[in-house]
């Protein structure tokens, strides 16, 4: 399997509204201009309800906008059909959740192996990959247990292999450390910026917490569903 | 490995799926009882027919509509190919034996010497031979319609009567017309039949055998002022063999006879058949059709069960579709364990149809018992059924496919 190389992304006045026209309309992303570079590291900060997941769905293309156009390599993709996004980000995106989202009736390797399996991987590759990487992020021995027998940082864990099942260019993590503790919010930490680098992979990560946002080089700071900063280190 | 949510694993939710299947079970449970004794009837009446030895009946409108019976008969044995005609005149009277017991018989009246060849080769064999009822004309006794000339009083008893109420040959039975012993004739028995499987239980083979025209003075059909004269409910006629294996010929004395008797309905055996096999293609219809809505049920309830399953596991399916898990492959796995339900459901239902139908043919009532016992598993029909549900649960599986698929992924999510 040949890894997907990280894609450069432009989001160009994207605007997200959700229940248009209803009178519970919310106006989550308000025209965001916004450029990442292949293997960038992005941090994402700011008050709850200000966009940072909506961005988030929009850069992984879980989501659509409204208005705006999200671009991948210079090609829109924000409107491409169901199929064509549900591909891209099989082969493209590893997401990486606040609360995991392992599937409960899957071990944890099988949660790794699942996005192997919608692209075919052969048996016995895909078992040789999710060990490696069960290994990779400290679980060896722990290939057979169901989620509700690991711990929260042990999920998170198995959702960051999962995230790297099919060596995707680009990494979205929302709140990844924001249910563990300190030792495992650095465990997860160093493991995203190694993979990161081994794998040369963008990684966007939105979060509350200083000590992750730190290790980016990149900063924003949304409220009101704009960017208010953006912030590069040197 | 079917896993599309929380509850993928069937095991989450045994008591869903044993309801699913139990619904479907019963819907398909009925069709399975009604078609396999509708259809064990009908084919059971049909091999009878076919193993007639008559081929061409003359029948008339109302019972014991045919008049002037004798007379019809002879110039219905001058038509070129006929070997055999004789009418019959079925009507239910009394019998009393010596001890005072009495039942009601069905009593069929025949001309003796005419009526063992319109008999097909099994039932011919259930008759003594020639039968020793007399007269095998029948023509001293009726003597051109005026019943002057001296009847037998001979009688046949059938095996089940006979053995009821241990009547033997050369004992005497009264016949009576109505459950009145003093109005009755005295006849002799000369003899015992056998009678074939019957759906009407033993009971209904209590019968007895009498030359035409005894029956039809004893019962009031030799003519009156309320019925015709010389009454019978159908001639039931044999042609040669070259012409019961011609249809052309067997038409051509199908019509000689209708000519004779344009006012009363003359059928071939084949067109009989073939309205039996219409009609009994019409009750299968039905049947299936009655068992439609016992099938929908069962689906609509299979459909319930998915639609619960698919809100259940929202998120599951969520992170799947979150992952890039096409929807297609969501969309089969779906379908799969609808598809899986109705197979099982079905399987159940043939298996406990089949079961019932055994039941009924051990402890049911007579007639039930009887007809159960006829029942006929069709392979063909019943896999048929069994393909009809699975692609029918398709239908379920649709919409709670639809369902999945339809919920935003960041709505599941949240």
């Amino acid at each position: 399997m040949s890894p997907m190389a990280a894609p450069s992304i432009e989001l160009r006045g994207v605007t997200r509204i959700y229940g248009a026209g209803s009178a519970d309309e919310v106006r989550a992303l308000r025209g965001v201009d916004l450029s990442l570079s292949p293997g960038e590291f992005l941090s994402v900060a700011g008050p709850s309800g200000c966009g940072k997941t909506t961005l988030l769905n929009l850069l992984g293309l879980l989501d659509s906008p409204t208005s705006g156009e999200v671009r991948w390599n210079g090609q829109a993709v924000g409107q491409r059909t169901d199929r064509a996004r549900a591909r891209m980000r099989l082969e493209g995106v590893g997401f990486i959740f606040q609360r995991f989202y392992l599937l409960p009736t899957l071990t944890a390797r099988e949660n790794v192996e699942l996005p192997m399996r919608a692209l075919r991987v052969p048996h016995g590759e895909r078992n040789r990959r999710a060990d490696r990487l069960l290994d990779e992020v400290g679980l060896r021995g722990r290939e057979k247990a169901f989620p509700h027998q690991l711990s929260g940082g042990e999920e998170q864990r198995v959702a960051v292999a999962r995230a790297l099942a099919n060596d995707p260019g680009l990494l979205l993590a929302d709140e990844p450390t924001g249910e563990l503790d300190s030792g495992n919010t650095q465990a997860i930490l160093a493991l995203l910026e190694r993979v990161r680098r081994d794998h040369e992979a963008s990684l966007v990560v939105v979060t509350h917490n200083p000590e992750v946002a730190r290790r980016a080089r990149r900063h924003i700071t949304m409220r009101d569903g704009g960017i208010l900063e953006d912030v590069r280190e040197a | 490995m079917r896993r599309w949510g929380r509850g993928g694993s069937l095991r989450h939710s045994r008591l869903q799926f044993v309801l699913a299947v139990s619904a479907i079970a019963t819907a398909v449970a009925l069709p399975v009882v009604l078609v396999s004794v509708g259809g064990g009837v009908s084919a059971h009446e049909l091999a009878n027919l076919q193993n007639a030895g008559y081929q061409v009946v003359v029948s008339a409108g109302g019972v014991h509509g045919i008049a002037d019976a004798h007379n019809w008969t002879k110039k219905i044995l001058g038509i070129a190919g006929v070997t055999a005609a004789s009418p019959v005149l079925s009507v239910t009277i009394d019998a009393f034996t010596p001890s005072g017991a009495y039942a009601p018989v069905l009593a069929e009246g025949v001309i003796p010497g005419e009526f063992t060849p319109t008999l097909g080769p099994a039932e011919a064999g259930l008759f003594p031979s020639p039968l020793p009822l007399g007269d095998p004309t029948d023509l001293v006794h009726y003597a051109n319609g005026t019943y002057a000339g001296p009847a037998t009083y001979d009688v046949l008893v059938s095996s089940p009567y006979a053995d009821r109420y241990h009547v033997v040959g050369g004992q005497k039975l009264v016949l009576s017309p109505v459950a009145n012993r003093s109005l009755g004739t005295t006849y002799t028995v000369t003899g015992i039949f056998g009678v074939p499987p019957s759906v009407l239980g033993p009971t209904g083979a209590f019968a007895v055998l009498l030359p035409l025209s005894d029956l039809q003075t004893l019962t009031g059909f030799a003519g009156g002022a309320a019925t015709v004269r010389d009454a019978a409910d159908t001639i039931q006629i044999a042609v040669a063999g070259s012409i019961a294996t011609s249809p052309t010929a067997l038409n051509q004395v199908r019509n000689a006879v209708q000519a004779l008797f344009p006012y009363y309905g003359v059928s071939s055996l084949t067109q009989e058949a073939q309205q039996l096999q219409a009609a009994a293609g019409v009750l299968t219809g039905f049947y299936l059709a009655l068992s439609s809505v016992g099938i929908t049920v069962g689906l609509l309830f299979l459909a319930l069960v998915l639609l619960r399953r698919v809100e259940a596991d929202r998120r599951s399916i969520g992170i799947r579709r979150a992952i890039g898990i096409p929807s297609r492959t969501i969309a089969a796995e779906i379908l799969g364990d609808g598809a899986m339900l109705a197979l099982v459901g079905a399987a159940a239902g043939v298996v406990g149809g089949y079961l019932l139908v055994e039941a009924l043919a051990a402890w049911a009532t007579s007639a039930v018992q009887e007809a159960a016992r006829l029942a006929v598993f069709d392979p063909v029909l019943l896999g048929e059924l069994v393909i009809a549900i699975v692609g029918l649960s398709l239908l379920a599986g649709a919409i709670a496919t639809r369902a999945a698929l339809r919920t935003e992924i960041t709505e599941a999510l949240r």
